[in-house]
């Protein structure tokens, strides 16, 4: 299996697989041209690994590309130099294989030559076959301990905010 | 009382730890803050930023002494990749002694403006959910809470756990 940077459309395919798991793709409103422009221009805002299988694992409709991690460089004012993973995924049929893991080892790599002190993502508390994965590897829930919850201001609370 | 909203220089960096420090001691994790005013500096003010800062100063009393930096707030862009670039704000604070005088809407109306620009669906951040005046805060400002709502929890890989995962496996 290799694990590649991922200049090519997979990644949009791959995202809408990822928002049906959790239940939530009618929120999926990027195109293949936002990412394309936001992922591989000059100044990414994000970047991808993908787990490509070999020829004879393909599977039934040609697919070789079968996992992805997508992730960002962010900042703890804590810490310093942080590393986000914003989606990880493999499909049903690749998992229970060491995919996941392995993404989640590159990922980390990647963060710790870049000189990051922290892995960060978020995981829905109903997934729970995620959350055992990702204990099994090391990790704690920040909510669960240090109460920290996700928030977010979008559409009409933003642009209130902006003409306060 | 004056107050100056701007971009931070590298000059800032003394401050800028300074105001982390003091907003770690109100949410008492001071020990956790390991960040330098080296790491700052290189980090925020490189070739290519980790990090983007503003400050609130206020102009003394009298007009010989220096300005004084009073609030901040350290942000930077994410991506969501069902809807695209999220302005992400990591820390934003004022100094007990100039709360209650608009600065920190100052600082939240200038970040919201500047996400709508660069085009971002969205401001996000996380809040302890302990720290009820910083909830209610945002709350009242029409922000959802993710975790609460759709059940979204925060997972960390601290430097430890990091190198464990990074490891060549023995396969």
């Amino acid at each position: 299996m290799l694990n590649h940077p991922a200049p090519n459309k997979e990644p949009a395919r791959v995202v809408q697989e990822l928002a049906e798991y959790e239940n939530v793709a009618e929120h999926v409103k990027l195109t293949q041209k936002d990412l394309e422009q936001n992922g591989f221009t000059n100044n990414p805002f994000f970047h991808v690994i993908i787990a490509e299988v070999p020829e004879q694992h393909r599977t039934k409709e040609g697919q070789r590309k079968i996992g992805f991690a997508l992730y960002f460089y962010s900042y703890s004012s804590f810490v310093g130099r942080a590393i986000y993973m914003e989606d990880l995924y493999v499909m049903p049929e690749f998992r229970g294989k060491g995919v996941g893991k392995a993404l989640m080892s590159k990922v980390a790599q990647l963060g710790l030559a870049a000189g990051c002190h922290q892995l960060d993502f978020t995981v829905l508390n109903r997934n729970k076959p995620s959350m055992d994965f990702y204990f099994s590897q090391g990790c704690f829930d920040v909510t669960a301990t240090i109460g920290y919850h996700c928030m977010r201001c979008k559409g009409e609370a933003l642009k209130q905010l902006a003409q306060l | 009382m004056e107050y100056k909203l701007r971009k931070a220089e590298p000059r800032d960096v003394p401050d800028i730890l300074r105001l982390v420090k003091e907003l770690a001691k109100y949410e008492e994790m001071e020990h956790q803050v390991t960040l330098t005013e080296k790491e700052l500096l290189e980090d925020g003010f490189g070739d290519t930023p980790f990090y983007h800062c503003i400050i609130t100063e206020i102009q003394g009393e009298k007009s010989s002494e220096d300005p004084k930096v009073v609030g901040f707030a350290m942000y930077y862009f994410t991506y969501d990749p069902w809807v695209g670039k999220q302005l992400y704000l990591e820390e934003f604070y004022v100094m007990d002694e100039y709360r209650g005088l608009g600065i920190g809407s100052g600082i939240l109306r200038h970040l919201s403006n500047l996400a709508m620009k660069t085009r971002c669906t969205g401001m996000m951040f996380v809040v302890a959910e302990n720290n009820e005046p910083s909830v209610q805060f945002y709350k009242r400002r029409g922000a959802e809470d993710l975790s609460q709502e759709e059940g979204w929890r925060l997972f960390r890989f601290d430097k430890d756990s990091l190198v464990k995962m990074a490891a060549p496996s023995e396969e």
